[in-house]
């Protein structure tokens, strides 16, 4: 009687325990990588918009003061967005007639409000406060990325929680002068006092700063 | 559970016995050493099965960690929860920042007296409501009644459009009918027509009423309070010749006599009272041991006053009658065979009584309650005036409410009237008698005679069935109104929001009436108060009512006190009390449930599920009855019952509860709801169809068993510890003998990880000498935290999530216990945790300050936290009970994450208080000040028993309390440093009386 397996067999049998070893090592490693990509994390990628609001024109260009749409950031957890009436200040006098505002025009006519595609989204169980970032010196542009040269705006950080993690444990690196908080242009100079200065300067304590209860509640 | 050997007297008996100090105990199970009740002890999760008595094969035990594995796997596989899309306002409305709470004021009524309180809007959405420190009813507190009626609000069963017999009809149709039947109504004068309301204090409603009668001048109002104080406005017009209200000033009063009384719980003014009571019972540690104040009780059913009393007398009630002339007589107010009468059966605590009172002239009070009748009533003002109490002690003011009178007869008359087709137009403003009127009366059956009727409420509910038209009533924190507190105080009432569901405020019904078919509610409030602002002169009347609306309260609006004399031919004019029920027939106490009211409450699942004080029952009423009483007619909890009033019987469960009158049994009502929504319906039993015109309040009833048996969700005996003194408390001259008698040496060492707090260490201190007991903590916790509802079923498996309770404990006897204790209970905080230790996942950890913060995010459901807690304060997620609730969505405190299923949970301190207080803080660079972040419990409680603060600021609050000589920590003796601290309980009894 001729044997069952042939010599091939042993290859087979080997090729085939290979590609299972490492068939379960990529499904692993896929598992623990992809959600670090910006396909997961959508960072880096555009967001169509019902209005193609241009940040880089607003803030690069015109030189609009983050704080002239997102109102309550110094205050709130909430940076706020813009209400319709906040477009309209200037759309009322300027750009009219333009097809690509008839959106907001429709907004303030019918007194429904723009629905915005989200870009910077954090799950209910954490709880961010605008407010206190900016009163300790961390710019716009430290989490949001370069916005004054967004046409349309991506997602700046991935807001993974370990990307929370590292500033909060060392947060140094991080800080700016107060006075250079809403600037997008803003670059350390030699002049700037040093991250460790301003820690110091703001009373930050980065050991209270990795309490899970400074974000979850 | 079994509660067999709760009649084991025996057992009870061998246990009192040769225990020497003081034993406290939880529950007659408890007392009596029940072995089912002391398994409870042993065991974290009692309702879940023990795996070692399983019978569980090996491969069936790995095909169920199989399955749970799997199940668990799919059940994280839920849709995401991140929104796609971002909001922004149209316009922004003025004030509102993104994220910043507000608050508003206005005021939510109890039998038409108002309590001041702030509701905390988020981006205009109220998610909270708070007392008004301003408002002299609330002082910044508040009862679990008020706190829960944010849930009313988002009721989803809230009635939603105008009906027309059962049918969805326009609200232009009812404005035509009612205009045109109020046009054929003025030209007859208004004959026929008839307004229902419960008790109305509002100044607007007022001159509403006035205009009506103008309109039509023989229009008749009626009245009807299925809980209401009729007994008291009929003492007091008894007693002074015409109706007043009472004020009390507990803060001055050093002995207090309370009469079943419900000045700490239920009266018009009780926040204050309460506080005013606390403070003067904390005078001991502060320094002060002379100004601490005595209190007696004497009261057929346990109430609030009686738990704290220092000596509590249970008697009949016409036993409490016949005591009461007793102490008259004894205070020369009376004739001296009432003392004669007294001596001859009562025991002698009356003369100890009188004598301590007579020691206290104008520093003295006696109070009762609104189910004592008349008479007493009447010796009360009687007692007080003996004791000089009128100008110190108590005040008395005209009436608050509008237009004082008895609503019964009031009832009794409109029924009259309906029955003989007098009447052909009826509007029912925010009532429900069709349920909680007196059962003889036939009031549904005399609605039936009515051509007209229609009814103004929030819910569809049984008196909205019966009318041809039902109009939605617009929520309290929907509609302009104005009421006036208990010491005539007035509160512009202000909509926090649009109605949800087009409801109608009473004032714009009666404007339609009037003839005014587009009424604007803010209109009529407004201007109603622009006028009465120009009669009082102020010069600019539109400031006058801006700042009366922001402040909740309308300046100088407090009514002056009035001079009145008791009348002298009084005390020879009372009747004989009552004789006790012949043969074997008992007392029925017909009482108000205290969360539910005359049963408007029902929908509202936070009040269904907050345990009553001292029966900790939830989703149910119980006819209540003394130890003795059970033993003697052979029932124990749950037995079903037949209770038989007159020839209408009712079937009720039967909950034995320490220190009852013997042979009385409460009967509360409110339950029962045939038509209030999916959470009220059908919840309890209907104690209505007992209650009759001549028994509102106590009426022989007979009892006889039924052989079923029907399982009651009280939490007595869940979370029990085993300890000897978790709960501590000594008497006045213990204290000043040895300040210190509460604390214990206790062992510094520790194998725990060493903790520094370089920055704040937060910590609480409960103070048992102000706790009174009365729940709004856990009402508070609930709100503020997010806390769901489970349900009886699940409160039956020890599921309930409140974050904090307040155990009851007993001290002596059975029947008539020395001494009642409260004692809230919450997470500790501990220092060294022992929770910390066993989670496998790092969800429950030391954060900087030494809170014990839970990570739900990181918590996967082992429960081993639980299990290690000594305390037995963590609450676990076994089902998505949030997410079931019916609330809707909107209503949910945005700064608290919403737990899944599989989550452990507990008290956090309020950690998003502590830490918007943080921030607010480090922005501006500075420490967070002493009293920057109050707890929810500390901030509702009326005594003030809870404070919070920074533990290592020595000046704080918290810190001073933790000084108290009479500071201890529960279950210190196992060294895990509990950052939540009691102070004990301090007794101030009379020498002179003997205790069993």
């Amino acid at each position: 009687m001729p044997a069952v397996f042939g010599p091939t067999a042993n290859l087979v049998t080997k090729l085939v325990l290979c590609t299972a070893v490492a068939g379960l090592v990529v499904l692993v490693g896929a598992g623990w990588l992809v959600p670090m990509t910006g396909y997961a994390t959508e960072q880096g990628i555009v967001q169509e918009q019902p209005v193609p609001f241009s940040h880089e024109h607003h803030v690069g260009g015109l030189g609009l003061d983050c704080r002239y749409c997102h109102t309550s950031v110094e205050v709130s957890a909430n940076a706020g967005l813009p209400p319709t009436h906040v477009c309209m200040t200037c759309h009322s006098q300027i750009w009219t007639n333009a097809k690509v505002l008839e959106p907001v025009r429709q907004s303030l006519a019918e007194g429904q409000p723009i629905r915005w595609n989200r870009i910077n989204a954090l799950p209910d169980y954490v709880f961010f406060n605008h407010s206190i970032h900016v009163a300790k010196g961390v710019g716009c542009t430290t989490c949001h990325g370069p916005i004054d040269s967004m046409p349309l705006t991506w997602k700046g950080a991935s807001l993974r929680m370990s990307w929370c993690l590292d500033c909060h444990r060392d947060p140094a690196p991080n800080l700016r002068p107060r006075e250079e908080v809403f600037n997008p242009d803003w670059k350390r100079t030699a002049d700037t006092p040093s991250g460790q200065q301003l820690l110091a300067q703001y009373h930050i304590h980065p050991e209270t700063l990795s309490d899970c209860s400074v974000c979850h509640r | 559970m079994s509660e067999k050997a709760i009649n084991d007297r025996a057992s009870i008996a061998r246990r009192l016995v040769g225990k020497r100090g003081r034993s406290l105990w939880r529950s007659l199970g408890e007392l009596s050493r029940d072995p089912e009740v002391m398994a409870l002890l042993q065991r974290e999760f009692p309702g879940l099965p023990s795996l070692t008595e399983a019978k569980l094969g090996r491969r069936r035990l790995i095909e169920l960690m199989g399955a749970s594995f799997a199940l668990g796997g799919l059940a994280a596989c839920g849709p995401a929860t991140v929104p796609d899309v971002a909001i922004p306002y149209v316009a922004l409305p003025p004030g509102v920042i993104p994220g910043v709470a507000r608050n508003y004021a206005t005021a939510v009524t109890r039998g038409g007296y108002a309590d001041g309180v702030l509701v905390v809007h988020q981006m205009g959405r109220p998610v909270r409501v708070e007392g008004n420190p301003e408002h002299s009813a609330s002082l910044g507190a508040l009862d679990p009644v008020i706190q829960a009626s944010i849930l009313d609000l988002y009721d989803p069963d809230r009635s939603q459009t105008v009906l027309k017999a059962g049918r969805i009809a326009g609200a232009d149709a009812f404005v035509t009918a009612l205009t045109a039947r109020a046009d054929a109504l003025a030209a007859k004068h208004g004959r026929g027509l008839r307004i229902l309301s419960g008790a109305v204090t509002s100044p607007t409603l007022a001159a509403q009423m006035e205009a009506l009668r103008r309109r039509f001048p023989e229009m008749r109002w009626h009245r009807w309070e299925a809980d209401g104080r009729d007994n008291v406005r009929a003492g007091a017009a008894l007693a002074f010749g015409r109706p007043v209200d009472t004020v009390l000033h507990v803060d001055r009063a050093d002995v207090i006599l309370a009469i079943e009384s419900d000045f700490l719980d239920a009266a018009p003014g009780h926040l204050r009272y309460a506080r005013d009571f606390a403070r003067r019972r904390r005078a001991p540690e502060e320094g002060r041991p002379e100004a601490m104040s005595r209190l007696y009780a004497v009261e057929s059913m346990p109430t609030l006053a009686g738990g704290r009393a220092d000596h509590r007398f249970v008697a009949r009630p016409e036993e409490i009658e016949r005591a009461v002339r007793a102490l008259a007589a004894e205070l020369g107010a009376g004739p001296p065979d009432w003392k004669a009468d007294w001596k001859g059966q009562g025991p002698g605590w009356v003369a100890a009584v009188a004598r301590d009172l007579g020691a206290h002239l104008g520093a003295a009070l006696v109070h009762a309650g609104p189910a004592q009748p008349p008479a007493v009533q009447a010796l009360v003002h009687v007692i007080n005036d003996a004791l000089g109490a009128p100008g110190r002690t108590v005040e008395y003011i005209d009436p608050v409410e509008v237009d004082p009178v008895d609503h019964a007869d009031s009832l009794a008359a409109l029924v009259r009237d309906m029955r003989g087709g007098v009447v052909d137009t009826l509007l029912v403003l925010d009532a429900n008698p069709a349920f909680t009127a007196p059962a003889d009366l036939g009031f549904a059956e005399a609605l039936g005679r009515v051509p007209l009727s229609v009814h103004l409420g929030t819910h569809v509910d049984e008196t909205a069935m019966l009318c041809g038209w039902h109009v939605p009533e617009a929520h309290v924190f929907e509609r302009w109104s104005d009421a006036r507190a208990f010491d005539g105080t007035v509160t512009i009432i202000q909509p926090q929001l649009q109605p949800l569901w087009a409801g109608w405020s009473p004032h714009e019904l009666l404007a339609v009436l009037g003839g005014e078919p587009r009424p604007n509610g803010y209109g009529i409030v407004r201007d109603h108060w622009l006028r009465a602002a120009r009669e009082r002169g102020e010069a600019d009347a539109e400031a006058f009512w801006i700042e009366s609306v922001r402040a909740g309260v309308v300046a100088d609006s407090a009514a002056p006190p009035v001079t009145v004399a008791v009348s002298g031919d009084l005390v020879a004019g009372l009747p004989t009390p009552a004789e006790a029920p012949r043969g074997d027939a008992l007392t029925a106490l017909f009482r108000p449930d205290p969360w539910l009211g005359d049963g408007r409450h029902a929908n509202n699942g936070w009040l269904q599920e907050l345990p009553r004080p001292f029966t900790t029952l939830t989703w149910d009423n119980a006819a209540l009855l003394a130890p003795a009483t059970a033993e003697r007619l052979d029932v124990k909890n749950g037995d079903v019952v037949a209770l038989t009033v007159a020839g209408e019987t009712v079937r009720a469960p039967v909950w034995v509860l320490p220190g009852h009158a013997a042979d009385c049994v409460t009967i509360p009502f409110g339950f029962g709801r045939t038509v209030a929504g999916r959470i009220g319906k059908g919840v309890g039993f209907d104690a209505y169809r007992l209650r009759r015109g001549d028994g509102l309040w106590q009426a022989a009833v007979r009892l006889s068993k039924t052989g079923g048996t029907y399982p009651l969700a009280a939490t007595q005996h869940h979370q029990m510890i085993e300890s000897p003194d978790l709960v501590r408390a000594g008497t006045l001259d213990e204290f000043r003998e040895n300040p210190r008698f509460a604390q214990r040496p206790v062992s510094d060492q520790s194998l725990y990880p060493a903790w520094e707090y370089p920055r704040n260490a937060w910590a609480m201190a409960i103070n048992l000498n102000a706790c009174i007991g009365c729940n709004a903590c856990t009402a508070a916790c609930q709100a503020e935290n997010n806390i769901a509802i489970v349900g009886k079923e699940e409160v039956l498996r020890n599921r309930q999530m409140h974050w904090i309770r307040v155990d009851t404990w007993y001290e002596g006897g059975a029947e008539a216990p020395n001494e009642t204790l409260f004692q809230p209970m919450t997470c500790m905080h501990c220092e060294k945790a022992p929770c910390e230790v066993v989670c496998p996942v790092g969800a429950t950890v030391h954060d900087t300050d030494g809170l014990n913060v839970m990570v739900y995010n990181r918590c996967v459901g082992t429960r081993f936290c639980s299990n290690n807690c000594p305390y037995k304060v963590r609450r676990f997620n076994y089902f998505n009970y949030a997410e079931d609730d019916p609330r809707l969505a909107m209503s949910w405190n945005p700064d608290v994450s919403v737990r899944a299923r599989g989550v452990m949970e507990k008290c956090t301190y309020c950690i998003q208080r502590i830490r918007e207080a943080r921030i607010a803080a480090d922005r501006e660079g500075r420490p967070i000040r002493d009293g920057e972040v109050k707890t929810a419990c500390q901030q509702a409680c009326p005594a003030e028993a809870i404070v919070f603060g920074d533990a290592k600021d020595p000046d704080s609050v918290v810190s001073r309390r933790r000084g108290s000589p009479l500071d201890y920590g529960v279950l210190e003796e196992l060294g895990t440093r509990p950052r939540t601290t009691y102070q004990a309980r301090l007794r101030n009894p009379n020498p002179d009386i003997q205790e069993a």
